[in-house]
């Protein structure tokens, strides 16, 4: 059945780098073209045909996954317990402060006539699978353009910025995570007030770049986007190292993401907030269309 | 050949590449932060049941599928699972000679296909190399590939025996 003979060999080396080359002019390709054509609508007809599998298993198996991890999580949950115990204790008490601090905050406006933008329009939608591999920083959610969500909107969690859908198909869409090295997201320091750029590492801490910084960022700061391609405020995460800015040096330092983004399961896609170059987008692609992109997500300062 | 073994292994794939994407998705079953390579794991598995030629197209195709549905470059988990099954069928022999052997060229070829596809995502312009962690990105899902190793393949070799008997009768 299987002849070692230097024929046979010669035939299943010659398929082998004839497939390895087909490889890398697929690679190549795709390159080239950014992520989009051919390959932007077989990655959507792929999505499509794998979705109802992916959330059939993730149906029968979640329950089971759950216990499981319950299970092996026991000793760290009674841990994790009075820990939260403790930071309820704690919040309550900023809650009452904030609380006063809000009225103040009407009076102000009122006295002012500033409107208080609605509550943004948002699609909640539950994880159901994520990409193939360690190296990809996907996750796909069960809503797609049927729901009204669309390539570009935001995603978010109870803890803040989880990244923004890239790939929509009718009952399905592909959220790029924060932590993507192609994805960037413009922020503001909330301590100094300044703007800047996080990008991510693929993993672990996003890195922060600052080009007209003027104040020191202390650890702990906390840094939320800046309004111009995510809606403004949400927030992205803490300052990991204190950074100095130095006159004409671009301030560098690490930002630890506010969301789990290893434990993510419900979030919701904010629908009814445009970036500031929305109508590009909505012309490129509409909603039932194939919708991705390779390239950076940000807008910079 | 069979055809049915053809059948068997690309469905086979077909379900490992759902159950990564799911069941060993983040969040989920995970040790340590990092899944099993479950595709790369039931491709060598599949290595045990099809002739050469079969493999490599069995390969290639889990490698585009895996490609399209993950967000890095297509082709580079083509070609790794492409190399990955080559490697595979040359070192088929090797799985006779005992468990330990299975474990080990499981283990290795495991390390090895994270391994290159790392290099082959740093060689386009991906940055895979830098990414924080990834070491253990790398040797982590060959560690649990070893130690699932011998129960996937009694369960794959089981598919196939079933089935040609099914056909048989």
């Amino acid at each position: 059945m299987f002849s070692s003979s230097g024929r046979r060999i010669d035939r299943v080396t010659i398929l082998f780098l004839f497939l390895v080359a087909l490889g890398f002019i697929v690679a190549t390709f795709d390159v080239r073209s950014s992520g989009g054509g051919v390959a932007a609508i077989m990655r959507e007809g792929t999505q499509s045909m794998f979705t109802p599998f992916q959330k059939g298993v993730d149906f029968v198996t979640r329950p089971i996954v759950g216990f499981v991890d319950g299970v092996s999580n026991l000793a760290g949950l009674r841990d994790e317990n009075d820990r939260l115990g403790a930071r309820v204790r704690e919040l309550e008490g900023k809650v009452q402060a904030t609380e006063a601090l809000e009225e103040q905050v009407t009076q102000l406006e009122a006295i002012n006539g500033l409107e208080v933008p609605d509550e943004l329009a948002t699609v909640t939608a539950r994880i159901n699978a994520s990409g193939p591999s360690a190296f990809d920083n996907v996750r796909y959610i069960d809503k797609g353009s049927e729901d009204g969500i669309v390539k570009g909107q935001a995603v978010v969690d109870e803890d803040g910025l989880i990244g923004r859908v890239d790939l929509v198909s009718a009952n399905a869409a592909r959220i790029r995570l924060i932590t993507d090295p192609i994805v960037s997201v413009g922020i503001r320091v909330l301590s100094t007030n300044e703007t800047g750029i996080v990008t991510g590492r693929g993993d672990g801490p996003l890195r922060l770049e600052m080009f007209r910084a003027e104040e020191t960022v202390n650890e702990g700061d906390r840094v939320v986007t800046d309004g111009s391609r995510f809606p403004p405020g949400i927030a992205v995460g803490k300052i990991r190292t204190t950074a100095d800015a130095e006159v004409g040096f671009v301030l560098r330092t690490d930002v630890n993401p506010a969301a789990l983004l290893s434990q993510i399961d419900y979030v919701k896609v904010i629908v009814g907030w445009s970036p500031i170059d929305a109508g590009l987008v909505d012309d490129e692609i509409s909603p039932a269309s194939v919708t991705t992109s390779s390239s950076s997500t940000t807008v910079g300062n | 050949m069979s055809r049915s073994r053809v059948v068997i292994s690309l469905l086979a794939v077909l379900v490992a590449i759902v159950i990564q994407t799911t069941v060993l998705a983040p969040g989920r079953i995970q040790l340590l932060g990092v899944a099993p390579a479950f595709v790369t794991l039931v491709l060598i598995g599949v290595s045990l049941q099809v002739e050469s030629e079969y493999l490599l197209l069995i390969g290639f195709t889990s490698g585009i599928l895996m490609d399209l549905i993950g967000s890095g470059t297509l082709g580079l988990w083509a070609m790794t699972l492409t190399v990955i099954a080559y490697a595979a069928g040359r070192l088929r022999g090797r799985f006779t000679e005992g468990s330990g052997y299975v474990i080990g060229i499981v283990f290795g070829l495991t390390v090895f296909g994270q391994f290159l596809f790392v290099l082959l995502g740093t060689l386009f312009g991906q940055g895979t190399i830098a990414e924080p962690g990834v070491f253990s990105k790398i040797l982590l899902p060959g560690v649990w590939n070893a130690f699932l190793a011998l129960p996937v393949f009694w369960v794959l070799g089981k598919a196939y025996w079933s089935r040609q008997n099914e056909w048989a009768i």
